[in-house]
């Protein structure tokens, strides 16, 4: 990772100084130990903040969104990142020449406090950078994770009162700060549904019915352009366990209309937004 | 503060004997917003339509509610209403307290109730309803006909005399269709080919119809009055426009192919003119059998041909045509019996036979010249066994409809049979013999004249035995089992719909039912409209016919193109989705959504923070919009909205009844 670091820093340079890019965006170290933070560097003198290390817990896709100047953009990609900065093209919410990718194939970071491997990471299916314009290092074998929808599974097998009582519990402890929404890379809409107080979507009380209608909508707004990049659930203060949500719809969909990975490419659509005369509609 | 007036309808008993509609008006009175609430027999009626008008006058009434009936009913007699008045006619919502309450619900104390919800709900949309506008769409008055069969050529004809032009495209070389492979037609027994030929003659050189036959509809974009169609015109691999139709290739073609036509009864040559009386009257050449394409030799035609209208590079064309409506008038098929009746052989004896077939063999102009002989051996058969309901009223086998004009054709080949062999025997087996139809009774009653023999029963097997077939059924009537020896067996298969149908259907968003015939959009009511406005049904293509049936249908469908065409311009649907730019952050989502492509993402230039940027923003086409509403719930930023049913109407719906 040291070597990584080298590198990009090196590359980092070059790119600023031949004018190739107005800015980068990557990782630079946090007050404490372990602790890291996204950084954003303008001129070759920041170079030597940017760091690559176990503990770049960020996903860095959604922060060149913002800009919708034509300034030209490095970003430090893994595959949760180039997964979200694919959604992002599809999405049409940035142009692929604005962007220059460094693609680092990510060998999975770790919790700064208990120095294990974090949740998100030991759940990844994409190590490796799905797209970028050039690469730091070699890439991974893509190693096995365990089943990701065993806990899905799990309650689905529960009845219906008891699915109800657990969502409940977990609903209940939602303090309705909308950090999920603020790190998720599938939302980028420049009004959120929360936020759009005259249409009355989401109610301003401290209630379980208004933060299930919030966890609720959230969950079908993702849906299946979720990256499962699982940055909702290391934000959330209260530990919510929000990825079996958004879990139970991607298995939905894999049932329903077939396998798809989101953000695996720039262009396949997505099963629900577009219609097929051959799509499932059992409920007609 | 709006001033809404609501108005409650009794529906004669329809309402108001499981519907306390005192109740309601009185709950009425209360609503948020109601200032006026009245109560009449017949809300539609003149007196109802008067007193509405009035109490807008007296009250200065800005909203209306009526409950009543379906909006699908009535709303737009009361749209039409409102017009004279001061108040915009999309400022009104039906409550639907007829179908949706007290036709469902036999409690009148639960009927009330849920009268009462309903009415508030509508008082509390009408509250956020805003006055929409009408605008002018420009009208193409150009008609498509889809197959030239019968229906198709009468829907084309009373289209082009009424002074507009059609284009008939047909997929077969030759337009007719199945009538014109008919012998006589019942009842009156008239030769099919001399009442057929001329209107297809007529078709073919009348000013106002565009002939396309070896031709298919491949793609289609646009809605009613705007229609963009694209047609296959297949390669013919012969000049139209040289060919004088003299028919010498014709008869030099060394490939034999057995003829579609004829039913397989006789050969054609690989360029062929299906029949004599064809229109147009010239030939094609069917590449998969022509020697010049299969072996790249023989070219026998082009060498013969005297003015060079053989040209083996011909490639399909694409032609795009503008329309402003469609008749479909895709016809019939029969149902492959051979697959689903091994009890008759499957298909595997020469002389079990489909009526179309017969009508081949019977017909003067057939390959026997009307002469009845066996397939197998040439030989005119003695004895005859029809068997009606093949593949019809059989859901376990084929299809649980009746096929409808089995028991008259059937009829009429019995009589056919024993008028044109002497000393022969005729048998028909039948489940019912059905002949509603003016002079059809009749016919079956000469029929039976004639001596033909009615047995009541399904045959359940025929075996070949000492060159004839024996036929073994019960004779539900005596319920004993009988045998029947026959030269000659003649099934009455089922109509079923052409395969195109499918994905005519498709191309045009017309629904077809569990058997594949194409939906009109009222069984009763609207026979000939499909639900994508503009698209009309003619003939077969809907469900099995007759040919006056066939034919009433398909001047019925050119009278609604008639009519269409004969306003100046279409008057648009207000009710469609608007973008809120603020919002749409331009993902396209609902470009991939809109089933009409009424969505484009268009680039715009903006100022945010105080920054020129660029954006996607959707686009809706005003025109192409039917309000279907499915962009705005694929987006996530709820950006787009649909106009008479928008969000903040709807929640105010659901609060009014949730809160």
């Amino acid at each position: 990772m040291a070597n990584t670091q080298e590198t990009l820093r090196e590359r980092a340079r070059i790119l600023l100084e031949d004018g190739t890019l107005d800015y980068l965006i990557g990782w630079e170290a946090g007050r404490f130990e372990g602790q890291t933070t996204p950084l954003i560097i303008r001129t070759v003198a920041d170079v030597d903040r940017l760091i690559y290390n176990e503990y770049c817990v960020h996903l860095l896709a959604k922060y060149p969104l913002a800009d919708k100047t034509t300034k030209k953009i490095g970003v430090v990609v893994r595959g949760c990142d180039a997964r979200g900065i694919n959604l992002a093209l599809k999405d049409g919410q940035i142009e692929r020449d604005r962007l220059y990718l460094l693609g680092i194939p990510c060998q999975g970071m770790k919790d700064a406090q208990t120095g294990e491997e974090l949740k998100k990471c030991r759940e990844c299916t994409h190590r490796n950078p799905v797209v970028y314009d050039e690469l730091l290092g070699d890439l991974l074998e893509q190693s096995a994770v365990a089943d990701r929808f065993a806990e899905v599974n799990r309650i689905e097998s529960l009845s219906a009162d008891e699915r109800y009582d657990y969502w409940a519990d977990v609903f209940s402890r939602c303090i309705r700060c909308k950090a999920c929404r603020d790190v998720c890379p599938t939302c980028t809409c420049k009004e959120c549904f929360t936020d759009q107080a005259a249409k009355g979507w989401q109610g301003k009380e401290t209630s379980l019915a208004e933060n299930q209608n919030y966890g609720i909508t959230r969950m079908f707004h993702s849906g299946e352009r979720c990256l499962e990049c699982g940055e909702c659930e290391r934000v959330c203060p209260k530990g919510l366990p929000l990825m079996q949500l958004n879990r139970k719809v991607i298995k939905d969909v894999h049932e329903l209309f077939g396998e798809y990975i989101a953000g695996i490419d720039d262009c396949t659509p997505s099963p629900l937004d577009h219609y097929q005369l051959d799509d499932v509609e059992e409920f007609m | 503060m709006s001033r809404t007036g609501v108005f409650v309808c009794h529906c004669g008993t329809n309402i108001a004997a499981t519907v306390d509609v005192d109740k309601v008006a009185e709950a009425a009175k209360d609503f948020p917003g109601v200032v006026f609430v009245e109560q009449n027999k017949y809300m539609c009626s003149e007196p109802g339509q008067q007193a509405v008008k009035q109490a807008i006058e007296e009250h200065g009434l800005d909203r209306i509610v009526i409950a009543s009936c379906s909006p699908r009913m009535h709303e737009l007699t009361f749209r039409k209403m409102l017009t004279d008045t001061s108040v915009n006619p999309y400022m009104l919502e039906i409550a639907n307290i007829r179908e949706q309450c007290s036709w469902v619900h036999k409690d009148k104390g639960e009927g009330t109730d849920k009268a009462i919800d309903l009415a508030r709900m509508a008082a509390a949309k009408v509250d956020r309803n805003t006055p929409l506008y009408t605008s002018e769409i420009p009208l193409t008055k150009r008609a498509l006909v889809i197959g030239a069969g019968i229906a198709g050529i009468q829907a084309a004809l009373d289209i082009a005399d009424a002074g507009y032009p059609v284009t008939l495209v047909e997929k077969e070389p030759s337009i007719g269709g199945r009538m014109i492979m008919l012998d006589k037609t019942f009842p009156t027994m008239d030769c099919s080919a001399c009442i057929c030929s001329p209107k297809m003659n007529e078709a073919g050189a009348h000013p106002n119809i565009e002939l396309r036959t070896v031709s298919e509809v491949e793609e289609v974009t646009g809605y009613i009055g705007n229609f963009t169609v694209t047609i296959r015109q297949k390669a013919k691999y012969i000049d139209y426009d040289k060919c004088t139709g003299c028919g010498l290739c014709e008869v030099k073609c060394p490939s034999k192919v057995t003829s579609e036509f004829d039913r397989g009864l006789t050969q054609r040559r690989a360029v062929y003119k299906p029949f004599p009386q064809a229109v147009p009257s010239k030939p094609v050449i069917d590449a998969t059998n022509c020697r010049k394409f299969t072996e790249d030799r023989c070219g026998v035609c082009q060498k013969i041909c005297t003015v060079d209208a053989i040209d083996f590079e011909e490639q399909d064309k694409l032609v795009k045509q503008e329309f402003g409506a469609v008749v479909v008038a895709t016809g019939y098929d029969l149902i492959d019996w051979g697959k689903l009746y091994g009890e008759y052989g499957g298909g595997a004896y020469p002389d079990v036979i489909d009526a179309l077939t017969f009508e081949r063999l019977v017909n003067a102009s057939g390959p026997t010249e009307g002469h009845i002989v066996r397939p197998s051996d040439g030989k005119e058969p003695k004895s005859c066994v029809m068997i009606k309901c093949v593949g019809s009223r059989d859901p376990h086998k084929g299809k649980a409809y009746c096929s409808r004009a089995c028991c008259m054709y059937g009829a009429k080949h019995a009589h056919q049979f024993l008028e044109k062999i002497e000393g022969s025997e005729c048998y028909v087996f039948y489940m019912d013999v059905r002949t509603p139809g003016k002079g059809y009774d009749e016919f079956y009653m000469k029929t039976l004249e004639d001596g033909a023999t009615y047995i009541r029963g399904r045959v359940a097997k025929i075996y070949p035995e000492n060159g004839h077939y024996v036929c073994v059924g019960e004779d539900t009537l005596s319920g004993k089992i009988v045998k029947v020896n026959a030269d000659l067996v003649v099934l009455d298969t089922a109509m079923v719909p052409q395969e195109s149908a499918g994905e005519i259907g498709r191309l045009f968003g017309v629904s077809r039912d569990q058997d594949g015939w194409l939906n009109e959009a009222h069984p009763k009511l609207r026979p000939v409209e499909t639900n994508t406005a503009g698209v009309y049904l003619a003939g077969t293509a809907q469900g099995p016919k007759d040919i006056p049936d066939s034919v009433a249908q398909a001047s019925a469908a050119a009278s609604k193109v008639i009519g269409l065409f004969n306003h100046k311009a279409l008057e648009s649907n207000p009710m469609i989705s608007f973008v809120n730019e603020v919002n749409c952050r331009g993902c396209g989502d609902c470009v991939g959504v809109c089933p009409y492509g009424a969505i484009t993402l268009e680039t715009v230039e903006r100022r945010e923070n105080s920054v020129k940027v660029m954006r996607d923003i959707a686009n809706i086409n005003s025109g192409l919009c039917q309000g279907c509403g499915a962009c705005t719930s694929a987006c996530y930023s709820s950006a787009l909205d649909l106009k008479g049913f928008t969000n903040e109407q709807i929640l105010q719906e659901v609060d009014a009844l949730c809160l």
